[in-house]
């Protein structure tokens, strides 16, 4: 099955939609033929990876499209054998260390070092070094940040490290300032329309102005989500009419669902209901931190302005403790019973004021 | 004095030693010993009859008849009949009896095998130092298995010029090192045992629930035990009325024998004893020893205080809450992870002495049982304390104290943290549940919080998509669902 998203994807720096005066600065940084780290950031759906495969192609040729997935193990120190999936060419290779969760740290430096250590064998016309691209940077433990501060530094003359993350807070300074640290924002919705009308012209087909902006609204400015939307519709209903109905992602669905039971009552019962569907959220993969936003999100539309703001502290420093800590539901849960609380004793007050 | 004898055994087997031990020799021995102490020669008297008592003071407890075991009846029945049925019979029969430590297997086995007249022969791996000879070269030695072989069957086939008891048995409670390593070399001994062995043998075990190297299972795998015929007799530890009763003969005997070393226990003492030693005979027969010694001499009063103290304070203690189980006199006792979740949620609330309210379990004391695995039983915790609460209120107090105590956990490289973490947890869970729900909750195992991402292929994607993991579930599960319909179709 080829998705828009896949198939329209820009394969060239110069042929990227929107952020082109970057575009033209990674040209010019890639001429040189060689460059730097990079730590490239940015909300999901911005258009991060698609910017890397342009930037690999720039420098390597169209070799780097022919990929191939590979399963390496590495042993922990523990003598534990950890596999991880791997997807590379000739020339990168890519791998998500997060994966393998408190391991990170081993994948990283072992890993790194396998890939340092073998020159390109067929140099003529081709570059010395090969690129390996980590994701997820900022969800890495502070271990593995800091091996991968002593591995940049140690084999930088045969590798480079292209750094992927959404957000460079949780990136130790010490990368921060040991790449070039490219920031891609978010597009706005009104690129994203456009960039919808543009691969629904491609696809031949007429999309309302106005049903463009809606899907770029409703997406969230990801590009990625907008163009699955646009794509769900068009299979939805075609000809597409202004006012069609989006397709929401189901979690978002299925969070909305879970704030409702929050607020239908506020009792440890009802806590429980809701603690089974933020474990069903979690094991089925959704980010704990989108999970937060969302059932916030849902829950602040209840309550008064000096409740928000409450309720919106409150979120806040249970989130941190999540990032900090090693279980989201004990954070997740936390912040639901403190809403409840904090939500019951609202009610019985507007209710007692009525009488 | 001059009936001291020329020679001194080196090794005395009998209990009856000779009693007439220079007691010259002993005093000056305890002066030099005591010089601070200033000993007077009427206490170095006391002392010196407790020097000739104590060395085989345990083995006078041991029961003689089987009537005076601690063991449970009818595990005691099945052995007899497992010695009556095998030893008449000339083959290389086998038991395993397994069993929680001093619960009785060996005193056992050396009851019935006495009231049968059975002559026991006992192996005891040796020590193998390499010793070079005068010559610098190190003596051929034996593999250890095949000693062991050796041993046994001899042990079985051949009777000691000594006595002429044909009956005989081989009992093997510590096993050569070697087995541990290579269980297949222990397989080939029993092969060769079965085929040329004419007496019994009996393997004793001890077992710990906790650790993986159970000799028991690693041994004697169920298909070890099947193809030997190998009968297994598991004993549990010794109930508490027996163990009290197996006390108070021994309180009969320091009455009649020695009166001089030990207070007479009282009842008191002896409930406390059974309630420490959790089912272990051996254990509590030392403690008994330990609460009852006489503190009377000057010379040791030192300790002497100590102990009165510490045996009054356990009485006392008793007294006051004659209901708890646990007075730690000896053993600590392990309380399970389920004992301490029900411990945590639902919190006892009684009156202190001085007006103020305290907990029947105090926190301090839940924690110093799990502070080695702090974050399991926190995550059991977690799973379970829900149903308990009855107010919402009550809940978010004991949430916050749940979130504060991962967040402490999470940092391993400082042990104070843990122990942080896991008192925050279980002293907020405490305090935070004001009207405990009493109702019957089986408690729940923590959830495996294993995330699985969708596969690309169930997507309907290329094998090299380019994302994997948290994007597919975020962005493209539920579009390929809708769109790979509509293909599909």
């Amino acid at each position: 099955m080829s998705l828009w998203v896949d198939k329209h994807r820009p394969r060239d720096l110069m042929k990227l939609d929107f952020h082109k005066d970057q575009a033209v600065r990674l040209k010019s940084l890639v001429q040189q033929s060689d460059f730097p780290h990079l730590l490239v950031y940015g909300p999901s759906g911005a258009g991060k990876k698609t910017r890397i495969m342009c930037l690999l192609r720039e420098l390597y040729g169209s070799g780097v499209e022919r990929l191939r997935q590979e399963t390496m193990t590495f042993t922990t120190p523990s003598n534990k054998k950890v596999e991880i999936m791997t997807v590379s060419s000739n020339y990168h290779i890519e791998v998500n260390p997060t994966d393998v969760g408190i391991y990170d740290r081993v994948v990283i430096m072992d890993l790194v070092k396998n890939v340092a250590q073998t020159h390109q064998i067929d140099s003529s016309g081709q570059k010395e070094f090969k690129v390996v691209i980590l994701n997820e940077v900022d969800d890495l433990t502070k271990d593995a940040q800091h091996a991968l501060r002593r591995t940049m530094e140690k084999y930088v003359a045969t590798c480079r490290l292209i750094l992927i993350a959404n957000s460079i807070s949780r990136v130790i300074p010490a990368i921060r300032s040991r790449c070039l640290t490219i920031r891609v924002p978010a597009p706005t919705e009104n690129e994203i329309a456009s960039v919808l009308q543009l691969v629904c012209k491609k696809e031949c087909l007429n999309l309302p102005p106005e049903l463009a902006l809606r899907i770029a609204k409703a997406a969230d400015r990801n590009l990625r989500r907008a163009l699955l939307m646009c794509e769900a519709c068009k299979v939805q209903q075609y000809p597409f009419t202004p006012d069609q109905k989006i397709p929401e992602p189901d979690w978002q669905q299925f969070i909305r669902e879970t704030a409702n039971i929050i607020l239908s009552e506020q009792s440890p019962k009802k806590l429980s209901e809701v603690r089974q569907k933020l474990y069903e959220l979690i094991i089925h993969g959704v980010p704990p931190d989108m999970i937060f936003s969302g059932l916030l999100k849902e829950l602040v539309r209840n309550c008064d302005m000096a409740m928000k703001c409450q309720v919106a502290s409150h979120a806040a420093s249970y989130e941190h403790r999540m990032r900090l800590g090693n279980k989201p539901i004990f954070h997740l849960e936390a912040f639901v019973a403190k809403f409840m609380s904090i939500y019951k004793k609202f009610v019985e007050e507007s209710l007692g004021d009525a009488f | 004095m001059k009936k001291e004898k020329w020679f001194k055994p080196m090794f005395e087997f009998d209990d009856d030693v000779p009693k007439q031990k220079s007691s010259k020799g002993e005093e000056t021995f305890v002066n030099t010993n005591s010089k601070a102490n200033q000993v007077l020669d009427s206490t170095s008297k006391t002392c010196s009859i407790v020097i000739k008592d104590h060395k085989n003071w345990i083995k006078s407890f041991e029961p003689v008849t089987v009537e005076d075991l601690a063991v449970n009846n009818k595990k005691i029945q099945e052995v007899d009949e497992w010695i009556k049925s095998v030893c008449n019979k000339n083959n290389g029969d086998m038991l395993l009896l397994t069993g929680p430590v001093g619960c009785g297997k060996t005193i056992t086995i050396k009851v019935l095998a006495a009231k049968h007249k059975v002559r026991v022969t006992e192996w005891i791996t040796p020590l193998d130092i390499d010793i070079p000879s005068e010559n610098g070269e190190y003596e051929y030695k034996q593999k250890q298995s095949l000693k062991f072989l050796d041993f046994i069957l001899n042990a079985a086939n051949f009777t000691s010029l000594l006595d002429d008891n044909s009956r005989k048995l081989v009992l093997v409670e510590d096993f050569p090192n070697t087995f541990i390593r290579t269980p297949s070399e222990f397989t080939d001994v029993l092969h060769q045992y079965k085929f040329r062995a004419k007496s019994p043998i009996i393997f004793i075990c001890s077992e710990s629930h906790m650790d993986g190297k159970n000799t028991s299972a690693n041994l004697f795998t169920p298909g070890l035990k099947e193809q030997f015929s190998i009968q297994h007799i598991m004993f549990n530890s010794v109930a508490p009325t027996n163990l009290k009763s197996a006390l108070k003969r021994v309180a009969a005997i320091i009455n009649q024998k020695h009166k001089l070393i030990y207070n007479t226990p009282t009842t008191d003492v002896v409930d406390c004893v059974v309630n420490s030693s959790v089912g272990d005979v051996r254990s509590a027969v030392l403690n008994l020893h330990f609460a009852c010694l006489k503190g009377g001499s000057k010379q040791n009063m030192d300790t002497s205080i100590v102990l009165e103290k510490e045996t009054k304070g356990k009485g006392n203690k008793k007294k006051k809450q004659s209901s708890s189980k646990f007075m730690a006199l000896g053993k600590d006792q392990t309380v399970s992870i389920l004992h301490g979740v029900g411990r945590v949620l639902n919190p006892k609330v009684i009156d202190a002495e001085n007006g103020k309210k305290k907990f029947t379990h105090s926190p301090e004391a839940i924690i110093e049982q799990f502070i080695s695995q702090p974050s399991s039983f926190i995550n059991f915790l977690e799973e379970n304390y829900l149903p308990h609460f009855a107010c919402i209120d009550h809940v978010e107090n004991a949430t916050s104290a749940l979130s504060d105590a991962d967040f402490m956990l999470a940092e391993w490289r400082e042990k104070s943290c843990q122990e942080h973490g896991l008192y925050i947890a279980v002293a907020g869970l405490m305090l935070a549940n004001k009207s405990p729900v009493s109702a019957w909750n089986p408690v729940r195992g923590p959830k495996n919080m294993r995330i699985q991402y969708p596969s690309v292929r169930e997507l309907q994607l290329e094998e090299n998509n380019l994302y994997k993991g948290k994007v597919l579930v975020v962005d493209y599960q539920t579009y390929c669902k809708i769109i790979g319909k509509e293909s599909g179709t």
